[in-house]
């Protein structure tokens, strides 16, 4: 132990003399800010953009509120197109609600789906195609190029700043030669490559680890406190570190071969590129060839003949005339009853029946989405930046699955919606400003959280195996080394 | 104290050491000639234990190498042809660091500043980089490394090749104190002239084989010549 | 003299299992990447052919009904999958694939395919393009890096030059062996076009595909030039072979992996894009604005749809307010569109110093997958809608607003249907995907002249 130390120190003492240590370790906090201050002001303005939404919506409400009102003391004649009274109307834009997913406190950490996926949608009585594939407004190079997000610096940077101060570990000593001076005095070679791996390992883990809590706890501490986000954190870490040793671990099984410097940095290279580029490409191809998505067109042909075949059905509900629009006693209620036009109650049984049918199919592809996504859990451990990627993302809650359970919940929604104006388009009872207060809300429920923090714990491990496997393999490789 | 018993080490088919025996004991100075590739550097490669014997033994202080690899090599310091030292650190740092390395105890810098000038190097170069050491300021830190080791046995590849003739001179006095001291040293060298005036006794090798062994004591200058080349002739 | 150091370069890249395995490994994923793309393609393109022609049927042979209804059943068009889409996909997976053209909205192109799939495709896509842009400069640079410093420190420099071999001769031998390495990777890429082409009849039009493989081989040997012309100046400018590999490497990780993202930014920074609420708030905004002048001037009222308007003049309200619409609707699509090209075109200039950022635009272009061309599909498919929604319209003034009160009594059919015409979409010809990619070609001949240069000069002086 006491020759550890010693090399420990030795190590340090001549990286901190060649400022290649420094260097790393700046550089490493730099992009690691940088992609933080990236992934914080995406979060802000999502955030941002979620409340102001929000407050677009009460601003939306209460001016129908008191429209509702003045008509009904008659201070003002409803339009026909636009009547606040009418529920037909009022289901299907007028009064429609925003189901708003808020982002996570960890968000900063990934944008994963983000920019793809909506984090919210403005659900009315209408079929699901017509609200459901909303898209953000970014470019779709940008979307194709990737973000510079912290993530993207752990997973695809971190193990290149592990090369670079680690690749020649071994076949440094041997081409300058102290290799022999060293080993001619009682220490082994394991001791010593350990000393020198962990001369590394320390610092270079220890920055990208401050680098990672620093700016949340500055930054964002009180969001994690107060969303009880803690454990992710820690989690998120552990993911980080498991990660870094597997890259030390590499680099000390590479090295043990006894290969030249540039050898090394090759293999080394080469592993990046299939681990880190390749494989996470490869897994993908697997995935949707294992579990296809259904048909888009076929979707889009469904709603086509779903939609023709309730325009034929309510063909006669269609064609009935607008007295309305002449006789705007019409759209006065009576008793709580108003007449709503048989066309807006036609468009509505045809949305409904659109629903019902595509139900199933929207389901599959849902399904097949999920059942992709676990294979890509059973199948994480062909690379740990994949494993990495996936940990982090969905602590982060920017993961394909939390998009999908946030689906999930706007599809209940959805039915929630259309249950409450059903009977009101059905009977032509109007709106009251009562039931604006009944109205139904969504609110977002966060999955079960163990089951997040076990999975992504669960990655950690595999991480932490492999490591131990390499690190093992390295130790008895070293053994055998010819020093020479 | 050194020793090695009918060593042979064989790579793949190319014979490197053919059952070697020679031994090195307490306050001796053993100097070994022989032509490049004859298997010197070889055979001390096997009693720092970077190389397994094919067959045979290696001895140090008693204790067999290739069973005992880290006890064997705190009784022996060893001197490469080229000391190669972490260029971007002082002589001094690089002096803590290997003798630290080597007795598990940190010496006081001024006790290893001290070391640093028995050996001839000057006061003001053990402050700087050894990158801008040279060859023979190099060599003595390597020296004083091993002093600083108190090892019971030296080991030398070439030392004072490339050596300019004076500090050849002062690196074989060096020699001479230690083995004073009781330290036995094992030495490869091309020199005869450098053998025949350090060295108690004189090996001389061909081909992994120890052709002649003799003291130095027994044969003059001329003699020497002629029996080296008489080895290396046929 | 040239052909003496070539074939001397060859047989080392030869023997020493470099290049064997290297150009093995990329040639494995190079046909994998081709094989999974052409099928893919090959799947998608008939569904969508017989997809667009049911949609048409129903079209034609939908019963009589109101002509507005028809239109909210509207018709379906498929973006079609251009026949080189799967040398480089571009951004296919991240534009919508279908246009549902529907009454009164202009709708945007939906279902994008990576909505469909989990957060790996993140990571890229396997795609014989990816492999060339990414993996191809790697390989040059695992070839070449000791191409002078090797020799330096082998002592074989000094030898060659002390023989009277001009620096220049050196050089240029040095680069061919490279370029036949490269051409190796990218003559798969010509076969394979060629074969796709000519044995497939759902490629459209040959010779226009042809024509952009051309290009596309020609931008992609520029790149690999690039490539060469900058490995041989590091190698010979550094000292030690490590040195040289480990400049190279950084030099191709940042360029491959850290700037094109780091260019998203500065493109996001220098042309800020609205997110989807502000830009559809404002465009609503200037929607009312436009369709109360509108009503205003035809019908002296500001309000759309009021009861102001008799239904009899149904019809005619219906042209009017399409009509208010388009100008509005065309200025912010088309300033946001123009955005996308701004950022795009920024990126492009940053292909100096990372030549991967201009090769990939110009690779999509001539691929016919890149925004440009996504743009002119979404801009014709609008224009049938409106082509749709003018014939319906004028229809119902000629004949439905007579019917005053019973405006929705008023039935057409297949007669009228067959008024509407098939949507056929051509996509456009090379010479349109050349003049988008000047900005792109014009950077990469560039960066190939200063790399040629940079060679040279490092070159001219190698003991």
């Amino acid at each position: 132990m006491k020759s550890f130390s010693l090399i420990l120190r030795n190590e340090w003492r001549i990286m901190i003399a060649d400022k290649s240590l420094i260097l790393v370790c700046t550089l490493l906090t730099l992009l690691l800010s940088y992609g933080f201050f990236i992934g914080l002001s995406e979060a802000v303005s999502r955030d941002e953009r979620v409340r102001e939404l929000v407050s677009q919506q009460e601003r939306g409400q209460s001016g129908i509120v008191e429209q509702i009102q003045r008509i009904v003391s008659g201070h003002e004649k409803p339009d026909v197109f636009a009547n606040p009274l009418n529920p037909a109307l009022v289901g299907s834009g007028l009064g429609s609600l925003y189901a708003i997913m808020h982002s996570g406190a960890l968000s900063p950490l990934a944008l994963g789906q983000s920019d793809l996926l909506p984090d919210h949608y403005r659900v009315s009585t209408r079929n699901k195609t017509t609200f459901m594939y909303q898209t953000e407004n970014e470019s779709p190079w940008n979307l194709l190029t990737g973000r510079f997000d912290p993530v993207f610096v752990l997973v695809y940077l971190l193990p290149l700043f592990i090369f670079a101060i680690s690749y020649n570990l071994l076949s440094s000593e041997k081409e300058q030669g102290t290799l022999r001076m060293q080993l001619s005095h009682p220490v082994t070679l394991q001791t010593l490559m350990f000393g020198k791996l962990f001369a590394r390992l320390v610092p270079v883990l220890g920055v990208t680890i401050l680098a990672v809590i620093v700016p949340f706890l500055i930054l964002r501490g009180d969001a994690v406190m107060v969303s009880g986000q803690l454990p992710h954190l820690v989690v998120a870490i552990i993911i980080i570190g498991a990660y870094g040793f597997f890259w030390f671990a590499v680099t000390l099984f590479v090295n043990s071969f006894g290969f030249s410097s540039a050898s090394n940095a090759l293999i080394l290279v080469g592993t990046w590129v299939f681990l880190v580029l390749v494989a996470p490409v490869l897994l993908n191809v697997f995935v949707s060839r294992m579990s296809p998505a259904p048909s888009r067109i076929e979707l889009a042909t469904e709603t086509r003949l779903i939609t023709i075949d309730g325009l034929n059905r309510y063909h006669e509900l269609l064609s009935s005339d607008y007295r309305h629009i002449k006789d705007s006693s019409m759209l006065v209620p009576s008793d709580g009853k108003f007449e709503v036009p048989e066309r807006l109650q036609a468009f509505y049984l045809i949305n409904k029946a659109v629903d019902e049918k595509i139900e199933t199919l929207l389901g599959d592809f849902e399904s097949r989405l999920r059942a992709q996504q676990d294979l890509v859990e059973r199948f994480g451990f062909v690379s740990p930046s994949v494993l990495t990627y996936e940990g982090l993302v969905s602590l982060a809650g920017t993961g394909t699955r939390r998009y999908q359970d946030f689906k999930q919940q706007v599809n209940d929604y959805h039915r929630e919606w259309k249950e409450f104006f059903e009977p009101r388009i059905m009977s032509g009872q109007i709106v009251t400003v009562a039931d604006f207060e009944k109205l139904p809300r969504f609110t977002w429920q966060e999955p079960d959280v163990s089951i997040l923090l076990a999975g992504s714990l669960a990655k950690a491990l595999q991480i932490f195996l492999a490591t131990v496997v390499l690190f093992a393999l390295g130790f008895m490789r070293l053994a055998k080394v010819d020093v020479l | 104290m050194l020793k090695a018993n009918s060593l042979t080490k064989n790579f793949n088919s190319n014979i490197a050491l053919n059952s070697v025996s020679l031994s090195v004991s307490q306050g001796e100075i053993y100097c070994l000639l022989g032509a490049n590739g004859a298997g010197k550097t070889t055979l001390i490669n096997h009693f720092l234990g970077f190389l397994k014997p094919t067959s045979g033994e290696v001895l140090v202080n008693g204790k067999c190498v290739t069973s005992n690899p880290l006890d064997t090599k705190r009784d022996i310091a060893y001197i490469p042809e080229n000391v190669m030292l972490y260029g971007v650190l002082t002589g001094l740092e690089n002096l803590e660091y290997f003798s630290a390395l080597a007795t598990g105890r940190k010496k006081p810098r001024d006790v290893l500043r001290k070391l640093l000038a028995d050996v001839g190097l000057p006061a003001e170069a053990a402050e700087r980089r050894v990158a801008t050491y040279s060859k023979g300021m190099r060599q003595k830190v390597g020296i004083t490394i091993a002093m600083a080791k108190n090892a019971k046995a030296l080991l030398l590849d070439e030392p004072t090749s490339g050596l300019d003739p004076k500090a050849a001179n002062e690196f074989s006095r060096l020699l001479k104190t230690a083995s004073e001291n009781g330290v036995a040293v094992f030495t490869t060298t091309h020199d005869l002239f450098h053998a025949k005036e350090t060295g108690n006794r004189i090996g001389i090798m061909r081909s992994g084989s120890l052709l002649a062994e003799f003291n130095s004591d027994d044969v003059s200058h001329a003699d020497m010549e002629s029996i080296y080349l008489k080895n290396m002739r046929d | 003299m040239t052909w003496l150091i070539v074939t001397r370069e060859v047989r080392e890249f030869y023997r020493d299992g470099r290049f064997l395995f290297g150009a093995g490994l990329v040639a494995v994923l190079f046909i994998t990447a081709f094989l999974v793309g052409y099928e893919q393609r090959q799947n998608v393109f008939s569904e969508r052919e017989v997809a667009q022609q049911l949609d048409y049927d129903d079209w034609i042979n939908q019963p009589e009904r109101h002509p507005h209804d028809a239109a909210h059943q509207g018709m379906h068009v498929f973006k079609p999958i251009p026949p080189l889409s799967f040398v480089d996909p571009g951004i296919t997976n991240y534009v919508g694939s279908t246009q549902w053209l529907k009454a009164h909205r202009q709708t945007e192109v939906k279902f994008r395919p990576a909505q469909d799939a989990t957060g790996l495709q993140r990571f890229g896509s396997l795609t014989p393009a990816w492999v060339i842009q990414v993996l191809g400069p790697l390989l040059i640079i695992v070839l070449g890096f000791n191409s002078f410093s090797g020799e330096r420190e082998q002592g074989t420099l000094r030898q060659l030059i002390s023989l009277g071999v001009p620096s220049w001769k050196l050089l240029r031998g040095k680069a061919l062996a490279l370029f036949l390495g490269a051409f190796l990777l990218i003559a798969p890429l010509l076969l394979f076009s060629v074969w796709a082409v000519s044995g497939d009849d759902l490629a459209g039009s040959r010779h226009d595909t042809l024509i952009r493989s051309g290009f596309l081989v020609l931008g992609y040997l520029v790149y690999l030039g690039i490539f060469i012309f900058v490995t041989l100046a590091v190698s010979a400018l550094t000292a030690t072979s490590r040195i040289s590999l480990i400049v190279l490497l950084a030099f191709w990780i940042i360029g491959t992996t850290l700037a094109p993202r780091a260019l998203v930014d500065v493109a996001r920074m220098v042309y800020p894009i609205p997110n989807q609420a502000e830009f559809n708030t404002q465009l609503n905004q200037e929607l009312q604005r436009e369709y109360a002048e509108a009503w205003q001037e035809h019908f002296g009222t500001d309000k759309r749809w009021g009861s102001d308007v008799p239904l009899s003049r149904w019809g005619e309200a219906l042209r009017v307010d399409d009509y208010a619409g388009y100008d509005a609707i065309d200025r912010h699509f088309g300033a946001l569109w123009d955005r996308y090209e701004d950022q795009r075109r920024l990126q492009e200039f940053f292909g100096l110093l990372f030549p991967m950022l201009s090769i990939r635009s110009y690779s999509m272009a001539m691929s016919a997958t890149d925004f440009t061309h996504h743009r002119d599909f979404a801009t014709s498919a609008e224009d049938h809608r409106r082509l749709i929604q003018d014939l319906i319209s004028s229809n119902l003034t000629q004949h439905a607003d007579g019917h005053g009160e019973r405006h929705f009594d008023y039935k057409v059919g297949k007669e009228f249907w067959s008024k509407v015409p098939r949507f056929e979409y051509a996509a456009p010809a090379a010479f349109f995907a050349l003049q988008g990619s000047l900005n792109s070609l014009g950077v990469l001949l560039a960066s190939l002249l200063i790399s040629i240069a940079f060679a040279f000069w490092s070159s001219r002086n190698l003991i």
